[in-house]
């Protein structure tokens, strides 16, 4: 980056509403984080990282919950996201936190869904990753820490 | 090598209106999108037999140079739009996955 470009360092929030099985807008979360830490200067592979995270959590609440909402924070520390959806919830942590488990439907796998490598991909990319689940919904934060390479040199 | 090394060979036809002059660093085989997003990476060129419209936002998120269907696998219009809009080059080849793979990393070679 040009030492003469400044780069965008206000504080951005901002939230999505995802809706159950919309697999034609999957990915719009991950989309417009990725161009937003784009332009703000940071590494193509922070970017990645982020951007895989942010991938697979939206999916998964598109094939495996009633619906939800994410929020995305982005501050000079961190970038954290938050998904929380409306259930049914997630029988098993432990099992969902296995690569190859899954319990994706026949819909999700015909739209190339329900490898079981979501969450395990999620946990690999990410600095910090705290997922609980209930009956009544899953709420999954993700997040990554801004470190001296996380930008652009 | 670049897409339109590729093109050259009669087995790789362009089925779409995008940019054939992108890079092509590795080859990455898979039709399970998790396992494209946790192990392919920029500039790959993914072969695989899943004609649906999430390819393309794995292909657009991780920047692939295009997108080839295997075993003469139809694509769809509203598939081929998205890449246009995307600029993602989507080739299709009579080739298997696994005959495609070879060609690919042959040309490669040579290119």
């Amino acid at each position: 980056m040009s030492p003469l470009k400044k780069r965008t360092v206000e504080p951005y929030v901002r939230e999505f509403i995802i809706e159950r099985n919309d697999i034609g807008n999957a990915g719009t979360v991950a989309s417009l984080t990725k161009r937003e830490l784009k332009n703000r200067g940071f590494s193509r592979e922070f970017v990645k990282q982020i951007t895989i995270g942010v991938y697979e959590a939206e999916i998964n609440v598109v094939i495996h919950s009633y619906g939800g909402k994410a929020t995305v924070e982005i501050n000079k520390e961190y970038i954290e996201i938050t998904f929380k959806d409306e259930g049914p919830g997630i029988p098993s942590i432990d099992n969902a936190m296995t690569e190859g488990f899954s319990t994706a439907s026949k819909y999700a796998i015909e739209n190339g869904f329900g490898a079981g490598m979501g969450l395990p991909n999620i946990k690999a990319v990410s600095d910090e990753m705290n997922l609980t689940s209930s009956e009544d919904g899953t709420n999954l934060t993700i997040r990554f820490y801004v470190k001296g390479n996380s930008y652009a040199s | 090598m670049r897409v339109n090394d590729l093109l050259k060979d009669p087995d790789f036809t362009l089925i779409n209106q995008s940019d054939i002059n992108k890079e092509i660093n590795n080859v990455f085989a898979c039709d399970l999108l998790s396992h494209a997003m946790g192990f392919a990476a920029e500039n790959d060129l993914l072969i695989t037999v899943l004609n649906n419209i999430n390819v393309l936002g794995v292909a657009s998120l991780l920047e692939f140079s295009g997108v080839v269907f295997s075993h003469n696998i139809n694509v769809n219009d509203a598939i081929i739009k998205k890449a246009n809009e995307l600029d993602i080059p989507l080739i299709r080849t009579r080739l298997t996955t696994a005959e495609a793979v070879v060609r690919v990393h042959i040309l490669g070679k040579s290119n």
